[in-house]
C-alpha cells in the first residue's frame, strides 16, 4: 500500500456563529488520509464529524462559519480558495457519498441527467460519450439495466438502487478523494452490506483515499484501515484498525464499545455512558473534555491541557485518563448519575 | 394461556384502477401470519423494510384493519378476538395494548407540555381528579427515570434519549400488558440505544411486561427478545427462540441476513465478504424454491419443540 499523503489537516477549526460569538464544533484536529486509505471517523451524533466532512468540502455557509487551519489536498491548501476554486474539486478531485439519498437526489431531474451533471462541468466529453459513460457507472455500481435506469426518476428507485446512484454521481469524475457521511445508516442490513462490499471493491479499483463517517463501530470493521475517535470537535483516539478494535484505550472509545448489542454474545446489560454529548455552547474547553462522563475517574487522572500521545506505534490516545480508566459496577455508576 | 396468540392474520391493500377504479388486485401487506407471545415474554419481529412487520404491529394495536384472521388477546382469562370487535369495543382493550414509536422526534407533540401528553391515555381512560393524574404522571416519569419538574416542560427541551423515555413513561401510564414497540431505538445512538435498551429490561421484569419488539438490527433483536419471528415478503420464514435463529438457522432467508451484519473483528472481514458473496449466489439461485406454485411462502413447519421454518 503505497503511503503518499493524499489529504493533510493540519490543525483544523471549524467554528459556527450563534449569535455574536463562534463556537469551534470542530476544534484543533490533525489528520492524514494517504492514497488508496480509508479512514473511519467514529463518533455520537452532536461530536464533529459530520462538520469536519463539510469543512473540507467547504459546504458550510460561509457567513456564519469560520474555517481555521490547513486542509492540504494534493499540495493545495483548501481553506483559503474562493467558491469558483473550490468548485473545480468538487465532484472532480474529492467526490462526496451523502447519507440520505432521498434528499441527496434532485427529485425533478432524471437520474442519467444526475450523473451526467459533474461530468458537464469537469470533463470535456460529447453527449454520446457522457451518456455512456453514465450508464457504464449505473451497471459498475450494480444497478440492473442500467439504460432503462438512466431515463428514471429517483421515486421511482429504492433506498438502496437510489444509494447506488449517489455513489455513481460521487465517482463519475474518478476523484481521488472520497468522503462518505454515513453511507448506510439509511438502510436495511442486507443492502447495507450490498453497499459496503460495492465501496470496498471501487475503493480497490480505482486506489481512492475514503473518509468514511459513521456511528456504527461494526461498519468500521467491516471497511477501514485506520480509525479516529471523535469527541465534542477533538480527535480521542486514533489507531489503525486492528489496533483500535483489540486494544481500546480512551475510556470514550471503550465505552463505546461496551455499550454496543451484540448478534454473537449475550450479554445481560449494557453500559450506558453518563450523561450526554454537551452542546456547543456548553463544551467544556479546557481539560479533558470526556471528563464530566465518567465522573468515578479522580479529576487528577486527567490533563489540564490534554494531548495526543503516541502510546504504541501508530496508535495515538489523548489525555492520560485512560491509565487509571475502569468500568465501575452499577450501584457505583448511579451514585454518580448526573441529571 | 398466551398473552396475545394471533392467527393466520392478513391485511391486504386493494389496488384500484381504471372504470370505476375497480379492485384489479391486493398488495398482500401481511398475508397469513401465526404467533403467540407469552406474559412477560418479547417476541421480535424481524425483516427489511417493506416485509411487514410494522403493518402486522398496527394491525394488533387497531390501527390498521386486519383483512382476515384473528387477534385473541388474554383478558382475566377470557379470550377475545380484536379483529372482530367494534371501534367502540375495541376501547376497552386498547389500554392493555400499548405503543412505542421509531422517532421520538415526532411522535410527542410539540405543543404539549410532558405533563399532557403523558396525562392523554389516562384522560381518554380513567376518570381522575387533577390530583390523582399529577400523582400518575409523577409516578410514569420517575419509572423512566425523570424528575417532577419535567412535567411542565416541552418535548424539544430533552435529549432524544429523553424523549424516548417520555413516549415509554406514556405507553407505561396505564398499566399496559402489552406494549408494542416499533423500532424504538433505531433513530438514536448507541449509548442511548444502551440507556433505553436497559431500561425496557428493567421495567419488563417490574411489571411483567410483554414486548412486541419490531426492529431491523439484529444486534438489538439478539439483545432483547426470548423468541424471534423473521419476515419476508409479508409471511414469516423461520420462527425459533433467539438461539435457534442466531445459532442454527435453517432458512436461506434467515442466513443472508446474519451475514449481512457488520462483523466487529476486522479481521474477519475478507472471510465475512465471501461468505456473504456466497449466500448471496445460493439466494438468488434457489429463490424459487422458496415458493409453492401459487407463489407463496410455504407454511410454517416445525423442526423442533421451539423452532420452525417455512421449507416445502
Amino acid at each position: 500500500m503505497s503511503q503518499k499523503p493524499l489529504l493533510q489537516i493540519n490543525h483544523l477549526k471549524t467554528s459556527f456563529r450563534i449569535g455574536d460569538e463562534y463556537y469551534a464544533a470542530v476544534d484543533d484536529v490533525s489528520l492524514t488520509v494517504n492514497e488508496n486509505e480509508v479512514v473511519a471517523i467514529v463518533g455520537e451524533s452532536g461530536c464533529g464529524k459530520s462538520a469536519l466532512a463539510l469543512s473540507i468540502m467547504k459546504l458550510h455557509q460561509p457567513e456564519n462559519t469560520k474555517i481555521e487551519g490547513e486542509i492540504i489536498f494534493n499540495g493545495t491548501n483548501l481553506v483559503p480558495l474562493t467558491i469558483e476554486e473550490m468548485n473545480k474539486f468538487r465532484g472532480k478531485e474529492i467526490g462526496m457519498v451523502f447519507q440520505d439519498p432521498m434528499t441527496a437526489l434532485n427529485p425533478l431531474m432524471r437520474v442519467g441527467q444526475q450523473i451526467e451533471e459533474g461530468m458537464k462541468n469537469h470533463l470535456k466529453l460529447s453527449k454520446e460519450e457522457m451518456k455512456k459513460r453514465a450508464i457504464d457507472l449505473l451497471d459498475k455500481v450494480g444497478i440492473p439495466n442500467p439504460e432503462r435506469t438512466y431515463y428514471r426518476y429517483p421515486h421511482e428507485l429504492s433506498g438502496g438502487m437510489r444509494q447506488r446512484v449517489v455513489i455513481a454521481i460521487a465517482i463519475a469524475c474518478e476523484p481521488k478523494l472520497l468522503i462518505a457521511d454515513e453511507p448506510t445508516t439509511a438502510l436495511d442490513v442486507t443492502i447495507q452490506a450490498q453497499i459496503l462490499d460495492l465501496l470496498k471493491d471501487m475503493q480497490k479499483e480505482m486506489q481512492t483515499g475514503i473518509i468514511l463517517i459513521t456511528h456504527d463501530l461494526g461498519v468500521v470493521a467491516e471497511m477501514a484501515d485506520k480509525v479516529a475517535v471523535m469527541y465534542a470537535g477533538e480527535i480521542v483516539e486514533f489507531a489503525d484498525v486492528e489496533t483500535l478494535f483489540t486494544n481500546p484505550l480512551h475510556p470514550y472509545t471503550r465505552s463505546l464499545f461496551n455499550s454496543l448489542p451484540s448478534a454473537e454474545h449475550v450479554q445481560d446489560r449494557l453500559h450506558v455512558i453518563q450523561g450526554m454529548v454537551p452542546s456547543l455552547k456548553n463544551l467544556p474547553r479546557k481539560g479533558c473534555r470526556f471528563a464530566d462522563r465518567i465522573p468515578w475517574v479522580d479529576r487528577s487522572a486527567h490533563e489540564e491541557n490534554p494531548e495526543m500521545r503516541e502510546v504504541e506505534k501508530g496508535h495515538w490516545v489523548r489525555c492520560t485518563c485512560w491509565q487509571h480508566f475502569d468500568f465501575p459496577d452499577e450501584a457505583e455508576v448511579k451514585s454518580y448519575a448526573i441529571t | 394461556m398466551p398473552l396475545l396468540k394471533v392467527e393466520n392474520l392478513k391485511v391486504y391493500y386493494p389496488i384500484r384502477s381504471g372504470f370505476f377504479r375497480l379492485v384489479r388486485d391486493y398488495v398482500k401487506a401481511v398475508d397469513g401470519i401465526s404467533f403467540e407471545i407469552k406474559e412477560g415474554e418479547t417476541y421480535g419481529l424481524v425483516g427489511e423494510s417493506g416485509c411487514g412487520k410494522t403493518t402486522t404491529g398496527r394491525t394488533i394495536i387497531g390501527l390498521n384493519k386486519a383483512t382476515d384472521g384473528h387477534v385473541y388477546l388474554n383478558t382475566n382469562g377470557d379470550q377475545v378476538d380484536l379483529v372482530k370487535l367494534s371501534r367502540k369495543e375495541f376501547r376497552k382493550y386498547r389500554q392493555d395494548i400499548q405503543m412505542i414509536f421509531q422517532d421520538p422526534y415526532s411522535s410527542l407533540n410539540i405543543k404539549k407540555r410532558v405533563r399532557d401528553i403523558i396525562a392523554e391515555p389516562l384522560r381518554n381512560f380513567e376518570k381522575l381528579t387533577p390530583e390523582e393524574e399529577e400523582q400518575r404522571v409523577i409516578d410514569a416519569l420517575e419509572k423512566v427515570g425523570l424528575g417532577p419538574d419535567s412535567m411542565y416542560k416541552y418535548p424539544h427541551q430533552f435529549s432524544g434519549g429523553q424523549r424516548q423515555r417520555i413516549g415509554i413513561a406514556r405507553a407505561l401510564v396505564i398499566n399496559p400488558k402489552l406494549i408494542i414497540a416499533d423500532e424504538p431505538v433505531s433513530a438514536l445512538d448507541v449509548s442511548v440505544q444502551a440507556q433505553v435498551l436497559n431500561f425496557m429490561k428493567d421495567i419488563q421484569k417490574e411489571f411483567n411486561l410483554s414486548y412486541l419488539f419490531i426492529s431491523h438490527d439484529l444486534g438489538v433483536v439478539r439483545h432483547m427478545c426470548d423468541r424471534i419471528g423473521i419476515m419476508y415478503k409479508g409471511r414469516l420464514v423461520e420462527e425459533g427462540t433467539a438461539e435457534d435463529i442466531f445459532e442454527n438457522p435453517q432458512h436461506l432467508y434467515t442466513k443472508r441476513l446474519l451475514s449481512a451484519i457488520p462483523n466487529i473483528n476486522p479481521k474477519k472481514r475478507y472471510e465475512n465478504q465471501r461468505l456473504r458473496e456466497q449466500i448471496n449466489r445460493e439466494f438468488v439461485e434457489k429463490s424459487r424454491e422458496f415458493f409453492d406454485e401459487e407463489g407463496r411462502i410455504y407454511d410454517l413447519k416445525p423442526i423442533s419443540s421451539t423452532h420452525s421454518v417455512a421449507i416445502p
